[in-house]
């Protein structure tokens, strides 16, 4: 995965939202839900994806609880969450695979987006791990003013705003010191930008869009 | 009071960052470690925090094996005061503030009340005790967080790196708040790289270099070779620099600035 173009892992993050919204089957989501962490598994990528990814699974069973709550309808519930775990986890794919320098070349000369909106998700996606650090010394911090998340849910929520509170203003603060610091070195003053990134698709990446094409339209006939 | 048995820590992925360290704080002691960057002093102070678990080793607090505790348990006996005061403040309030860590630890609003206002007078902060803490200066802050530690009633006290981030003055005003605070009866152990100001307050002195612990004595016998102490990537302070090489005209090394300033006036007015 690691030397696929990141345009065909762009494209494939689109097919495989395509695929878990066609989909409505609980075996064919769980199918689409294996090949992914397949692919994962495959990439050997770090242990912190495993760790999102279990995170990610205990939102979905949330989620399919609260859908059961509403609509009484467990079907309902495992395919509401399923879709979520396949949309997301292509994300997982992208992200873990791709480096942010040439998902950014991608988005600007292949995809046409102009660079400050590039820019300004890569950044934002550079500073998940950024955040994740700060959290963690942040509940160090608060844990050892006797922060200590006990009781019920509610209460849970309102004694984690101790965490919340200061996450949020270091991040406003980091934006900012961010953003000044890139006006000042003159930030979107060039219009023609070039990148030295390898991007271009090869055969195989080719082949992967006519296989990701022909499955979507096999879908699309299939279902009307 | 605590005591740190041949404790032995390493970070996932990483060498041994601290290496069968032993060492023993009384009551009532003021107490610095010193070192490089990356030397384990604040790996030292989380593992007393109970912030990391030791891989060897025991760590005792009263008599009591620090392991089995929480960072919240640990906070009913010492005060952590981060080096980023940001990282914990998040009320609207300075009272507020300060009120945090009495409230987690159970203690009754009269109590609270009462500590909290206690902590603001020692801490000099009594006049902003509305103000909103955000607006508050590097130093202020430090001296909230300092504010919050001391609310919950530690016995102890740890500080990393207090004066980072603050000029001559408000170093000064810290560090005359940790000297009342020690002679008040608190126990400190503070992590810096302030020679001037270990110098100015810390009976004893501790130096960590590449995990292990190298030196355990008082600050006089720290400052005695100057050689090892540059090889442990440590300098003088500054007033023990200019009086030895002011020992040529009878000035006696010192550590204290005025000891210093008093010793060349005198020699001033001897002509």
């Amino acid at each position: 995965m690691f030397t696929i173009a990141p345009l065909t892992k762009l494209i494939l993050t689109v097919f495989v939202t395509i695929w878990a919204i066609l989909l409505q089957s609980i075996p064919a989501l769980t199918l689409l839900i294996t090949c992914q962490i397949i692919i994962l598994v495959s990439t050997r990528v770090d242990i912190i994806v495993y760790k999102g990814i279990a995170s990610l699974f205990i939102f979905a069973a949330l989620l399919a609880g609260m859908q059961y709550l509403i609509n009484h309808d467990t079907i309902l519930a495992v395919v509401t969450a399923s879709k979520m775990i396949a949309m997301t986890l292509v994300f997982f794919i992208l992200l873990a695979t791709t480096r942010m320098q040439d998902l950014s070349a991608a988005l600007v000369l292949q995809c046409h987006v102009p660079y400050e909106y590039a820019f300004m998700l890569t950044a934002a996606l550079r500073f998940i791990p950024d955040l994740l650090a700060e959290s963690k010394a942040i509940q160090e911090a608060q844990a050892c003013r006797g922060y200590s998340p006990q009781g019920n849910l509610i209460r849970r929520f309102f004694s984690y705003m101790a965490i919340i509170k200061p996450l949020v203003l270091k991040a406003v603060t980091r934006s900012e010191t961010m953003a000044l610091s890139l006006e000042l070195r003159g930030f979107g003053n060039r219009k023609v930008r070039s990148f030295g990134n390898k991007i271009t698709l090869n055969a195989r990446d080719y082949a992967l869009l006519i296989c990701m094409v022909t499955l979507t339209s096999y879908l699309i006939i299939h279902i009307n | 009071m605590l005591e740190l048995r041949k404790v032995h820590f390493a970070y996932k992925n990483q060498s041994h960052v601290i290496h069968d360290v032993s060492l023993t704080v009384t009551p009532g002691e003021f107490l610095a470690i010193v070192g490089r960057n990356g030397s384990g002093k604040t790996t030292l102070t989380r593992l007393i925090m109970s912030l990391i678990k030791p891989l060897r080793g025991d760590i005792l607090f009263q008599g009591n094996i620090i392991p089995h505790c929480t960072p919240a348990k640990m906070a009913h006996h010492i005060g952590y005061v981060f080096q980023n005061p940001d990282r914990q403040i998040f009320h609207d309030t300075v009272t507020a503030e300060a009120s945090y860590g009495p409230k987690q630890l159970g203690y009754t609003p009269e109590q609270t009340a009462t500590f909290v206002n206690d902590a603001l007078a020692v801490t000099g902060l009594s006049e902003l005790a509305n103000a909103y803490p955000l607006t508050l200066s590097k130093n202020q802050k430090q001296r909230l967080t300092i504010a919050s530690a001391l609310a919950m009633q530690p016995k102890m006290l740890i500080l990393d790196e207090p004066t980072s981030g603050q000029d001559a003055r408000q170093r000064d005003q810290l560090l005359q708040l940790l000297i009342k605070l020690n002679k008040q009866g608190t126990t400190i152990l503070l992590v810096t790289h302030d020679m001037d100001l270990l110098s100015a307050c810390a009976h004893r002195a501790i130096v960590m270099a590449k995990g292990h612990k190298v030196f355990d004595g008082t600050v006089a016998e720290l400052f005695q070779d100057v050689l090892q102490l540059n090889n442990w990537g440590l300098t003088e302070p500054a007033a023990l620099k200019i009086s030895r090489q002011l020992a040529a005209v009878d000035v006696k090394p010192t550590t204290s600035i005025s000891e210093l300033s008093h010793h060349v006036a005198t020699l001033f007015r001897r002509g």
